[in-house]
């Protein structure tokens, strides 16, 4: 026992789980007026989520490293199903209905693409063949990625993208190849325009001009906005939110528990959040510093990346500074797939600390 | 650039983008948050949603299928209201005193809200009503548009109708798009085109004071306007043979060779769409229902019946593409024909038997003797396959739901009944009897391909642009088959001897094969296909009657009515080769 509990980074552990009960007073602010009981649902969620971690630490990185590709083929093949059989809600299809919970397997591709990523590039040295390795990378890439945008679902899928990009830096990627990607990836944008589903289309016009769409997408921008802001220095106070719990802003128990944090606990909770998550990231690039595996240092850099992109958008969204697409909010947001699916990537991350010293 | 330097350049990344995001987060709720605590307090923002006019649905000529109107609903404010006017009131809406107080006085959620009187008034009444308006307090009236279909029970089935969005639905669906209470297309071309028909709803988001007046806009769209869809239908042609359908159970299909527009499609009884989208018509929704002769059911392309003779086109074209018959090969009707010589007989329907029967001799009399020996040659995987070359048996795209039809086979047959296919049941197959099931636009397209020397013209609702080409693919079959087989279908509509001589016309040439498919216990269905002209097929029509009787009898001469008023209509200038023999009449040719 002692053995094991060595080397556990204990700080990382404790935050994350002081954050995810912390958005307990958040869900259930979101949802006493509903019928449903979220809070028990989530509880029981996050048991599931901390045996995941625990699991994850103890049995090691390396071994889900070396079984990465498997798990990115059961991931694939969950995504061919969601398209398939999937549940539709709002014209998404997205989820798998198992009896009594939804499974999103977009969350879990999101870190078996990074574990696979991790393992295929560090399998090749910056020195050789850096074009090949990218374009092969790009393809592990964009099979989900086409996957998720199908279903549709571009907030997940763009998540992909600066996970690629931070895993690529840290490997080792030259620069004028990471700018001429960059350049790349922005020439083809009016491309990519065409293949958005018109909803998309006009989510991503709301964010340029509020105007577009004032019924739709346009008043849930205004409405998010006004409940964030309306919190101003200290907020409403816990359950007195008005704009969310009126209702007018919708999804406020999962993509947009933000807007309760604003609301009802000001600019000094939304601060304290998001400072939360900075130490939680900082960490995370600690961990990457300090160990010598090329594979760990390259997952964990996706892992951050993955963290740091989510919350920023996902906050972004909420006060109009980035387009309204459907991601969570890491650790916050209620929802077992995304819950679970931070946990083990912060599970890697402990692993990763722990087995730092073997060389 | 090393690791170290690397890490360096990420942490940067993430203080940036944290700093940012704590700055923005300090706009939003310190800078402007007071700007947004007054918008949220008072939730002053209300949503005035405004419907995009849903697209018209025209004919090839643009005359209409489908518009909206505008309908009148009475409403009244019952605070406003005097019940000295009650009589006056209930007299103009053909209602009971009692039944306006009774409405006046159910319970509201809010004071001030009115309450729906009635629905969908005459415009006549609410002019009524408007012009008293000073007496008729809280009294008013309240415009909007309401689907119509102006030809009432016409083309019900291509139409469809639209319904509200139930609640299962508008969970699935993108909010975005639609609305609790929208509206969405329930089937036909209303369905198939919702997308483009709806059109995208607009509307004001707008700030109003604690009275809930109006004080600005804060953001506005136009609704656009759905777009309108014209249809290849001929609606002036289909009212002129209407009357020749009465009481039968039928489908009249007729299709533009080069386009694939189908000019008719026609499948009687017909059902008004506009029961299902007016409001207090549920008994007439439910006598459609229960109706015994199913009007809600398109027969032309869900309805699937025994093609009888008119499959004896398909063993033709078997026979001759095998290499089993030849024009020239001739077989003996006594009047039945015999597997073996202690088997039973399978009869022809004439008793007497047709003597020596070539090909064309076959089909103008249309004798089941002949087309028994063909089937026997060539067996059932041939059949099967040729049906199948000529769209039997097989999916068949069009614009709005439509039936597969059923091809037999012995796979089938073992899937289905766990037995063995027998000879006999080949003999059957081959005049289109037993197990085999068509649609009548499945029929329609088997003569166009006849008639256009196997070239597969894709049939469409839509109206197409006379000057693009469409693309055709073509069958595997030889030219001469076909040729051959339209030979015969000219002789069964001019030769005297023909079964289908009831539709010759005195001033073009008709080719058809005429078909009686036995449906017992009941009477047979009427089948009649054709193409006209002879020399230049340019249109392909079926008749299909129900329980009809003989097709060379009833539907042939349905058939004619249709090609005197596409003639009326379209021709009456136009020369055409004329046939060999004079017409012939009901009354002199029992």
């Amino acid at each position: 026992m002692k053995q094991f509990l060595k080397g556990i980074h204990w700080p990382i552990f404790f935050l994350s789980v002081g954050i995810a009960l912390s958005s307990f007073l958040f869900i259930y602010s979101a949802t006493f007026r509903g019928s449903e009981s979220y809070m028990a649902k989530q509880l029981l969620w996050l048991m599931v989520a901390l045996v995941a971690f625990w699991m994850v630490v103890i049995l090691g990185y390396r071994k889900f490293l070396n079984l990465s590709y498997l798990f990115y083929l059961f991931s694939i093949m969950l995504l061919v199903l969601v398209l398939l059989y999937g549940h539709t809600r709002h014209g998404a299809q997205r989820w798998i209905v198992l009896g009594f919970f939804a499974l999103q397997p977009s969350e879990f591709c999101k870190l078996a693409t990074v574990l696979v990523l991790a393992q295929f590039l560090s399998d090749r040295t910056k020195w050789m063949g850096q074009k090949r390795s990218f374009l092969m990378g790009a393809m592990l890439v964009m099979i989900p990625f086409v996957l998720i945008l199908k279903q549709p679902d571009l907030g997940s899928a763009i998540l992909f993208i600066p996970m690629l990009l931070g895993m690529l830096f840290v490997w080792g990627i030259r620069l004028r190849y990471l700018i001429s990607i960059f350049l790349v990836g922005l020439t083809s944008l009016p491309f990519l325009w065409f293949t958005l589903k018109p909803y998309q289309q006009k989510r991503l016009l709301v964010f340029l001009n509020p105007n577009a769409d004032p019924l739709g997408s346009g008043y849930t921008a205004l409405q998010s906005k006004i409940a964030v802001g309306s919190g101003g220095l200290i907020g409403k106070g816990w359950l007195h939110g008005t704009q969310t719990q009126l209702d007018f802003v919708p999804e406020h128990h999962t993509d947009f528990i933000f807007c309760v944090i604003g609301e009802e606990f000001g600019f000094f909770g939304s601060l304290l959040l998001v400072l939360l998550f900075c130490f939680l990231i900082g960490y995370f690039i600690q961990i990457m510093e300090r160990t010598t595996d090329q594979r760990a240092r390259i997952l964990a850099a996706g892992i951050t990346s993955m963290f740091l992109f989510q919350m920023a958008i996902n906050i972004g969204m909420t006060i109009g500074v980035a387009p309204i697409t459907g991601i969570t909010l890491p650790l916050v947001s209620y929802g077992g797939s995304s819950l679970v699916t931070s946990f083990l990537a912060i599970g890697f991350l402990v692993s990763i600390h722990k087995e730092r010293s073997i060389f | 650039m090393n690791f170290s330097k690397r890490v360096t350049a990420f942490k940067w990344v993430v203080y940036g983008l944290s700093c940012l995001l704590i700055l923005s987060l300090f706009q939003t709720q310190i800078i402007r948050g007071g700007h947004f605590r007054r918008m949220g307090e008072s939730n002053r923002i209300r949503l005035i949603p405004e419907e995009a006019p849903r697209g018209k649905i025209l004919d090839r000529n643009g005359l209409l299928f489908a518009t909206n109107r505008p309908a009148y609903h009475v409403y009244i404010t019952p605070e406003d209201f005097d019940p000295v006017d009650l009589p006056v009131l209930s007299k103009l809406l053909g209602m009971y005193p009692d039944e306006v107080r009774k409405l006046v006085s159910v319970p509201r959620v809010r004071a001030l809200m009115p309450v729906m009187i009635k629905k969908d008034i005459a415009k006549e009444t609410a002019m009524q009503i408007e012009e008293r308006k000073p007496s008729l307090s809280g009294v008013f009236i309240q415009v909007d548009g309401v689907r119509y279909y102006p030809n009432r029970g016409l083309n019900g089935h291509v139409l469809g109708y639209i319904g509200k969005i139930s609640r299962e639905e508008y969970k699935q669906f993108d909010h975005d798009i639609f609305r609790v209470d929208s509206y969405l297309g329930r089937g036909g071309i209303e369905r198939t085109f919702d997308e483009s028909l709806r059109g995208e709803d607009g509307g004001r988001q707008i700030q109003v004071n604690a009275r809930g007046e109006q004080l600005n806009v804060l953001s506005e769209k136009e609704p656009l306007a759905g777009r309108d869809l014209a249809l290849s239908l001929d609606l002036n042609l289909e009212k002129e043979i209407l009357p020749s359908l009465k009481e039968k159970r039928a489908s009249v299909l007729m299709m533009d060779l080069r386009t694939g527009e189908l000019l008719i499609l026609i499948s009687h009884p017909d059902f008004d769409p506009n029961v299902f989208v007016e409001g207090d018509k549920d008994g007439e929704r439910i006598r459609l229902l229960k109706d015994k002769s199913r009007p809600l059911v398109n027969r032309a392309v869900l309805g699937t019946y025994p093609p009888g003779s008119v499959f004896k086109l398909v063993t033709a074209l078997a026979g001759l593409e095998t290499g089993k018959i030849t024009r020239y090969t001739t077989f003996q009707c006594n009047g039945y024909f015999r597997l073996s010589p202690n088997s039973r007989r399978f009869k022809c329907w004439e008793p007497e038997g047709h003597g020596e029967v070539n090909l064309l001799k076959g089909l103008e009399r249309s004798c089941n003797v002949y087309f028994y020996n063909v089937g026997h040659l060539v067996g059932e995987k041939n059949l099967d396959k040729y049906a199948r070359m000529l769209g039997l048996g097989e999916p068949l795209p069009i614009e709005i739901p439509s039936s597969d039809g059923l091809i037999p086979s012995s796979e089938w047959k073992k899937n289905k009944f766990s037995d063995v296919w027998y000879q006999g049941e080949t003999i059957s197959f081959a005049i289109g009897q037993g197990y085999v099931l068509v649609t009548p636009l499945q029929i329609l397209r088997l003569v166009s391909i006849i008639a256009k020397d196997g070239e597969v013209p894709v049939p469409t609702l839509l109206k197409v642009d006379p000057d693009t080409q469409v693309p055709l693919y073509t069958t595997h079959a030889h030219k001469e088959s076909f040729k051959l087989i339209k030979q015969g279908m000219l002789q069964v509509v001019e030769s005297k001897y023909g079964t289908g001589q009831l539709a010759r016309l005195d001033f073009m040439k008709v080719a058809a094969k005429t078909g009686t498919a036995q449906a017992p216990p009941f009477p047979p269905h009427a089948w009649f296909a054709s193409f006209f002209p002879y020399e230049d097929p340019q249109y392909a029509l079926v008749v299909f009657v129900e329980h009809g009787g003989s097709g060379g009898l009833v539907a042939a001469n349905i058939a004619k009515q249709v090609l005197s008023s596409w003639r009326a209509l379209y021709a009456v200038n136009r020369v055409f080769e004329k046939p060999a023999l004079p017409p012939v009449h009901l009354e002199g040719n029992p």
